[in-house]
């Protein structure tokens, strides 16, 4: 088997699975429908390692491999085909996204099996893994705008997966419209170079970017910009991601898969993909790292004050993935690619973990409910730990390796470039409060009732299903959201899934260490980016304090993070009489808790919770969305007014439109 | 006589007709009216083609009267159609479509 | 009295070139005549499978003069490839038109003989609108394209909302054929001239590009065919007729009509009226920004399918303008390609319309509910159509709309394209309510949706399949499964528009 044979059977395999099931939908059993999805995108993944080993059986120089099925459209005198482009980048993804979706899809049989729609969400799931893995393989702009729009209306097919909620059908929609904003500018800022060029395929487009364009030429500034604009809806950035949060309405494997794992990675993928051209516009890649920069920032002040489980993690993932655009429009690949890599893991893993206290919870997603879970599920809390160690870049972790070479890149171009370096670090300070803050709230403490009754041995359910995020009560007969709830502890197929991507999440790490022990990675992606522009001179000192700062910043703030959140004033108070003698320390920490709230928190706090009132509120919701939406209602009444039906009205108006285009010509004549 | 006369009676045969549309609520009428405003049409070709003296306006004209003649048909046909259904014969009640 | 006769010589016809004209005035004689037969059974189906025949035979026709250039009649009409690409489209939405009327109550109630011979007429009409090279002949083929749908709209007699449409159609659109006619006629003022090149000339001759009567005429020809296209905001009829007429009808309107009229505004502005191309674009380019938005905007928050579909038919015929407006051989290419795939969308919406009004008695958006669950051809076609019309990649209509906005950008005008993107965005907002309207299941069995009553119990869904028939779910799947190979494929659809100008202009 060639490599572009099992690069195609690698696409092939979610699109047999999305027809079976989708056709077969009636005869079927849900049961069958899940195995069928998920050996489907096993079977991807198989092909996918049999991509990566015949690729890299090729020489170095010719491991990016171009394959194409038919043209689809010749005209103009621009060739559009049906083509696929394998080289070290694009394996990378298929195989972060094949097998991180083979363990969500085994995950969702366990997860999802007391839901009615059962059948119908694995097609979804299976869809939208094709539509990915297009975006991903894709050998063309063209191509790769059509996977780009299906991963769209996967996403939005999802998030809306439980109708009937008003909230998820909301949701959903505005997913779509921010992404469409995205994908209007993809395809405008993809006009701007094709229309240069005169190519869609991305080895003629590398090629011969740099003849037909000057350094920084403005119409591929103004290209990339509006590429980004694509990458930024795809990727939930500031100002375009306020879909993200809301989002989390769909069921949890999806926010595991799509909002964690796989598309929300897609606009990192886009700027590594088409990174000989970003750095022909330094501009433009200036641009995306200060976007990327910023919401890094304010997602991750959001983030600690947000008490939405689910959106915890949300934010947590936007602040992430404004970590790797800032560090691939950097021109950090190696290191974003690799934070790309192992933030799917722990992030996916710690969405399936927060899907299973979730149901422990009986649908419960606030964390001021939430206390204490730690003794009821012991397997759970395992895989939350490992997850926010990683994320938090504890030493060892696999998030710590990758974070620090990310930032290490970053700082080795130097120049002005620091002040990136820097704000990575204020953001991973703020990454390490808000994961140990949720896992403290929801795992330490007495335990809350629902914790009591699963210790007891009885998984809790609510008497009345009510929707999270309104309180709305809600119709379980129909069978979505299912009324059963599964956890991990007791649903095999989650269990496996877990596991796996737990010890991913504290593994990944190895194949690239820092100070050249390993570079496996750095090794297998070298072809993708060996004609990048840009050097990064060796500065060992940088990587030594890099790899400190890391570890001290990690540690130092899950204490920081323990004294404020695990050990509260009622576990203070109780330790006060048991321990008399430690009073005047409590009373101490009191103040210094106080003060750490005073000085570092409540600043935090209060620009977080400025950000999400006024910024998200006003500025976005209310200027840019419910602005746009207000003047089109607006218009809308007023064409449906003038339709009155009245035919004397309508000749006026006529006579109207007459006398105003018969005025415009006789003062063209005059 | 100046061409200008024509264009002048048939610019206020076209206004006219035109006003007669916008006020007039009898569907009868305003298909007069509509008569009206074709018939402005065919005067100023005929002035033109007297103007330019060949016979290519003369032809147009007897066209449009050939077409004016068919719509009044069509329009004559309607309106009984609604007499008999025992519908106003008010264009001003014809509102069932709207919005 | 016979020297007379002798003296005038009958001008030269090229009777090949002419018989797809003869096609189908000659099958509208032959169907009136069949009409008048006493079986019932030769009247109901015998009538029209011979329209189809005859508009089947106007396609044989087309196919054998595919490579010809000939001017007929002394340059009065011209059989080009842009006159065999509208003529094209006119008889496929006939045939379709004539599938989806096969078992209309309208059809029944004004005698098939009359009702089918008259949409036969209306596509003659059509296509010598598209094809004529002459004032007069340009007339002839609006009022001949016009007449028969003023009379074919209110042909459901017993229907108030029918005769409403027919009648209001028949005013408003001829105040739009008297302004047209009026600007005809200074236009033959201005030059002297009724033909189109004899004009060209003439203009360019004396110079006549600021003349204020020139200018003046252009201006009225404009509002008279912006009427036909139903453009804003000469557009208020359209939602009105198309809600009113019977569906088939409005099928065929919708798609033949916007194809004979965006034709002739290609014909006539890229060859007479070029000259004054500086004065005439920006009334255009207001012309079809206006229509884009007033459509799109107009269409949110409708209840009536129908009325929904003219509104975007607004919008859809502003998109269409941006390829006159830019004036270059891709703007030509971009419309005709555009009014292929717009064709398809609109015929499979039609289509799925004609069914649910006839099993539910409504064209309510809300009676689509559950159609998904019972007809997932019908809901399938509908949902691609839906899609294409908003221009979703893998649709036809993305492979149109992409070519218009390429076709604006290479003109200079990208700023149009962006227009079209932003009436894009807002047609989602009405297009994928009906999507999701289909593939919701129903609220309670047994309960119509469309009126929320009970409906007589027993033997009832047997009745409605019946009624429904086969041939308009036909017409769905077919015209839906164009849709979704042209989008994936759509390098046909680009060789068939491709030199849409040659021999524009010759003889």
């Amino acid at each position: 088997m060639s490599t572009q044979t099992a690069a195609w059977l690698v696409l092939a395999m979610p699109l047999a699975g999305t027809l079976i099931i989708a056709l077969g939908g009636r005869i079927l059993t849900p049961r069958m429908a899940g195995w069928i999805g998920t050996s489907a995108i096993a079977a991807a993944f198989a092909f996918a390692v049999v991509t990566l080993v015949k690729l890299q059986g090729l020489g170095e120089e010719e491991r990016h491999v171009a394959s194409s099925l038919w043209d689809l459209a010749n005209a103009g005198g621009l060739r559009v085909s049906l083509g696929i482009y394998v080289d070290p980048l694009s394996v990378l993804m298929i195989l972060v996204v094949t097998g991180v979706s083979a363990l969500i899809h085994l995950y969702s049989v366990g997860y999802m099996s007391s839901d009615e729609g059962y059948t119908r969400f694995f097609a979804y799931l299976n869809f939208f893994v094709f539509s990915m893995l297009l975006l991903v393989l894709a050998g063309n702009l063209i191509l790769l705008i059509v996977g780009w729009a299906f991963v769209g209306a996967a996403s939005y097919m999802l998030i809306s997966y439980w109708y009937r909620r008003t909230t998820a059908t909301a949701a959903g929609i505005k997913a779509f419209v921010i992404n469409v904003i995205g994908d209007i500018g993809l395809v405008l800022g993809t006009f701007f170079i094709v229309r240069q060029m005169g190519v869609v395929d991305f080895g003629p487009l590398f090629e011969g970017a740099h003849s037909e364009f000057a350094k920084n030429d403005p119409s591929l500034v103004a290209g990339m910009i509006l590429i980004l604009v694509g990458a930024f809806a795809k990727s939930a950035q500031v100002p375009l991601h306020t879909w993200l949060p809301d989002a989390m309405e769909g069921p949890t494997p999806v926010s595991s898969l799509i909002h964690a794992a796989t598309m929300v990675t897609a606009g990192v993928y886009l700027i590594a993909r088409l990174h000989p051209l970003f750095e022909w516009a330094p501009t433009a890649a200036t641009v995306g790292a200060i976007v990327g920069a910023l919401t890094l920032l304010i997602a991750g002040t959001i983030g600690l004050t947000v008490t939405d489980l689910k959106r915890v993690i949300a934010y947590s993932t936007m602040s992430q993935i404004g970590l790797m655009i800032m560090g691939v429009c950097a021109a950090a690949y190696v290191g974003g690619l690799f934070h790309l890599m192992t933030h799917a893991f722990f992030k996916a893993l710690l969405f399936m973990a927060a899907g299973s206290v979730i149901s422990a919870m009986a649908g419960q997603q606030s964390l001021d409910r939430m206390r204490g879970l730690r003794k009821a599920m012991p397997f759970t809390f395992g895989c939350f730990i490992a997850g926010g160690l990683a994320l938090s870049a504890f030493p060892l972790m696999s998030g710590f390796f990758s974070k620090d070479a990310l930032l290490f890149e970053v700082g080795q171009r130097g120049g002005g470039w620091i002040v990136f370096y820097v704000i990575g670090y204020i953001g991973s300070v703020m990454t390490v409060l808000y994961t140990w803050r949720m896992l403290y709230r929801a795992f330490w403490g007495d335990p809350c009732p629902e914790a009591v009754e699963l210790e007891g041995g009885h998984l809790h359910h609510a008497h009345e299903h009510t929707n999270p995020a309104n309180g709305e009560v809600e119709d379980t007969e129909v069978g979505f959201p299912g009324a059963e709830h599964h956890i991990a502890e007791r649903t095999w197929q989650m269990k496996v899934a877990m596991s796996a991507l737990a010890v991913l999440s504290v593994l990944a790490g190895l194949i690239y260490l820092p100070f050249g022990i390993t570079d496996t990675f750095e090794k297998f992606l070298e072809p993708t980016f060996a004609d990048s522009i840009v050097t990064h001179p060796a500065n060992d000192g940088l990587e030594v304090f890099g790899v400190i700062l890391t570890s001290v910043l990690a540690i130092g703030l899950i204490a920081v993070a323990y004294r404020i959140w695990a050990v509260g004033e009622g576990r203070a108070t109780a330790w006060q009489q048991r321990l008399p003698l430690l009073h005047r320390l409590f009373v101490n920490k009191w103040y210094f808790d106080e003060l750490l709230d005073l000085l570092f928190v409540r600043p935090i706090a209060w620009f977080g919770r400025f950000s999400r009132d006024s910024f998200e509120r006003v500025v976005i919701d209310g200027a840019l969305v419910g602005g746009t939406s207000g003047i089109v209602r607006a218009g809308s009444s007023a064409v449906r007014a003038l339709q009155t039906g009245l035919l004397r009205g309508y000749a006026g108006l006529v006579m109207v439109g007459l006398a105003a285009v018969l005025l415009y010509f006789l003062i063209r004549a005059a | 006589m100046n061409i200008n006369w024509f264009l002048i009676v048939s610019a206020l045969m076209f206004a006219l007709g035109a006003i007669g549309v916008l006020v007039r609520r009898n569907p009868l009428v305003v298909l007069l009216c509509l008569e009206l405003m074709l018939n402005a049409g065919n005067l100023a070709l005929l002035g033109f083609s007297r103007m330019w003296g060949d016979g290519d306006g003369q032809i147009f004209a007897i066209v449009v009267m050939v077409v004016a003649a068919c719509e009044v048909a069509i329009g004559l046909g309607i309106v009984v159609a609604l007499y008999r259904r025992r519908l106003p014969i008010d264009v001003d009640e014809l509102r069932e479509l709207a919005g | 009295m016979t020297s007379v006769l002798a003296s005038v010589k009958g001008p030269e016809i090229d009777w090949a070139a002419f018989s797809p004209l003869l096609g189908l005035f000659g099958g509208a004689l032959i169907v009136l005549m069949v009409g008048l037969s006493s079986p019932r059974v030769i009247r109901a189906h015998g009538v029209p499978a011979l329209t189809i025949a005859a508009f089947g035979a106007t396609i044989g026709l087309l196919i054998w003069e595919w490579n010809e250039q000939v001017s007929l009649i002394q340059d009065a009409l011209i059989l080009d490839r842009l006159t065999i690409l509208i003529t094209l489209l006119v008889c496929v939405a006939g045939i379709a038109s004539t599938l989806l009327a096969w078992r209309e109550q309208a059809a029944r109630e004004i005698a098939h003989g009359e009702f089918f011979s008259l949409l036969l007429i209306a596509a003659g009409g059509m296509v010598v609108l598209a094809a004529s090279r002459n004032l007069v002949t340009t007339f002839v083929g609006l009022e001949l394209l016009s007449l028969p749908l003023y009379i074919l709209c209110a042909s459901r007699l017993r229907s108030e909302r029918s005769l409403e449409s027919g009648l209001k159609y028949l005013i408003v659109g001829s105040v739009g054929s008297a302004t047209l006619l009026y600007g005809f006629a200074m236009l033959y003022g201005a030059t002297g001239e009724t033909d189109y090149a004899g004009i060209l000339t003439q203009v360019v001759k004396e110079g006549l590009m600021g003349d204020a009567l020139f200018l003046a005429a252009i201006g009225m020809t404009i509002v008279g065919l912006a009427f036909k296209a139903s453009l804003a905001p000469f557009h208020q009829w359209t939602p009105d007729v198309y809600e009113g007429a019977p569906t088939p009808v409005t099928a065929f309107m919708s798609v033949a009509t916007k194809a004979a009229a965006l034709g002739v505004i290609v014909r006539l502005f890229f060859t007479a009226l070029l000259p004054g191309v500086d004065d005439w674009r920006p009334a255009w380019i207001a012309i079809a920004v206006i229509s884009i938005l007033v459509g799109n905007v107009g269409a949110l928050g409708q209840r009536s399918l129908k009325r929904m579909l003219a509104f975007s038919s607004i919008a859809q015929a502003g998109y269409l303008l941006v390829g006159v407006v830019v004036v270059t051989e891709l703007g030509a290419e971009a419309v005709v390609l555009y009014l292929v795939v717009y064709l398809l969308a609109n015929l499979a919406a039609f289509a799925v319309i004609t069914v649910r009004e006839r099993e539910t008695g409504s064209d309510a958006i809300g009676s689509l509910r559950g159609l998904g669950a019972r007809s997932p051809i019908l809901a399938g076609a509908m949902t691609l159509a839906m899609l294409s019309l908003a221009g979703i990649p893998a649709t036809a209509g993305f492979i149109g709309k992409f070519r218009l906005i390429e076709a604006a950008a290479d003109g200079g005008y990208t700023w149009l394209g962006i227009v079209i993107v932003v009436g894009s965005m807002i047609s989602l907002a009405y297009y994928l309510p009906v999507v999701a309207a289909m593939w919701r299941p129903d609220t309670e069995p047994g309960v119509d949706p469309a009126t929320g009553r009970a409906v007589l119990a027993g033997g009832a869904q047997e009745a409605e399949a019946e009624r429904g028939g086969w041939e308009a779910t036909l017409v769905a799947a077919v015209m839906g499964a164009a849709i979704l190979v042209f989008g994936i494929v759509p390098q046909p659809l680009f060789e068939l528009v491709g030199d849409v100008l040659k021999g524009f202009g010759t003889g």
